[in-house]
């Protein structure tokens, strides 16, 4: 989720509604809609959710038995970032759903790449969203936008990927 | 834990974590405005600092009980970026 407000500059990406080209619909679970207090993500949420682009999905008891797991072993690792509640749920509900987690912090791809539970999930970071968005031709400028716009930096490894 | 660990996949992985964790942290250190983390009060001093040294937003504003957006436009206003990894051998 992207937040918008151009003066500033890192606090979003100018074609942050381009995500709705490649996703008809985005699911955000409660547990990460209440961390957005404050504006301008309040008001940029509230057009999509109006229109039903943006569905609030509600806490399920189901995945919150992965979610614990998930908790431990991923945080019980030294040598892996840490995973935070609200984004090992949002793992975990990608595990369940089968639709792909949007999320730019390191351990939920990093999770996926080696919990067999987690085979098949799908964890896509922005570089991912921005490959699938924009042919190859117009990718490294968007890039370019995407870092001035949001102050997010993708690693010299990452961008060879 | 009752999850199963694929040990070949998670070795591969952790090569690259390690240098690419590495990576960020210096990019941080060498991009951040130290001048402008010096002028903040504690303990936003402290945790943007933490923030440079470690990268985890999401950590660091609960540990120092700061709301997270504060906390991300002050990240910004400190010029202190976030880095997406990458995890593959290339």
């Amino acid at each position: 989720m992207y937040t918008y407000k151009r003066k500033n500059k890192g606090l979003g990406f100018r074609q942050r509604e381009d995500i709705f080209k490649l996703y008809n619909r985005l699911i955000l679970p409660i547990v990460i809609f209440v961390e957005i207090k404050r504006e301008p993500a309040r008001s940029f949420i509230s057009y999509p959710l109006a229109t039903k682009r943006l569905l609030l999905a509600p806490r399920i008891d189901l995945v919150d038995s992965l979610v614990l797991k998930l908790y431990e072993i991923i945080n019980s690792d030294p040598n892996l970032p840490s995973i935070d509640p609200p984004e090992a749920y949002v793992l975990a509900f990608a595990k369940y759903t089968g639709l792909p987690l949007l999320t730019d912090n390191a351990s939920p791809k990093i999770a996926a790449a080696f919990l067999e539970e987690l085979h098949g999930t799908k964890v896509y970071d922005s570089l991912d969203v921005l490959a699938l968005l924009y042919s190859r031709r117009k990718l490294r400028t968007k890039i370019r936008t995407f870092i001035e716009d949001t102050g997010i930096e993708f690693s010299r490894r990452r961008l060879r990927e | 834990m009752g999850l199963t660990i694929d040990w070949k996949k998670y070795r591969k992985v952790m090569k690259v974590l390690r240098s690419e964790l590495e990576w960020a942290r210096e990019f941080r250190r060498s991009r951040a405005d130290w001048s402008y983390i010096e002028s903040r009060p504690e303990p936003l001093r402290t945790a943007l600092k933490v923030l440079v040294e470690t990268g985890d937003l999401k950590g660091i504003f609960q540990a120092y009980s700061i709301p997270l957006e504060e906390f991300n436009e002050e990240r910004i206003r400190a010029k202190i970026p976030i880095v997406v990894i990458g995890l593959k051998e290339t």
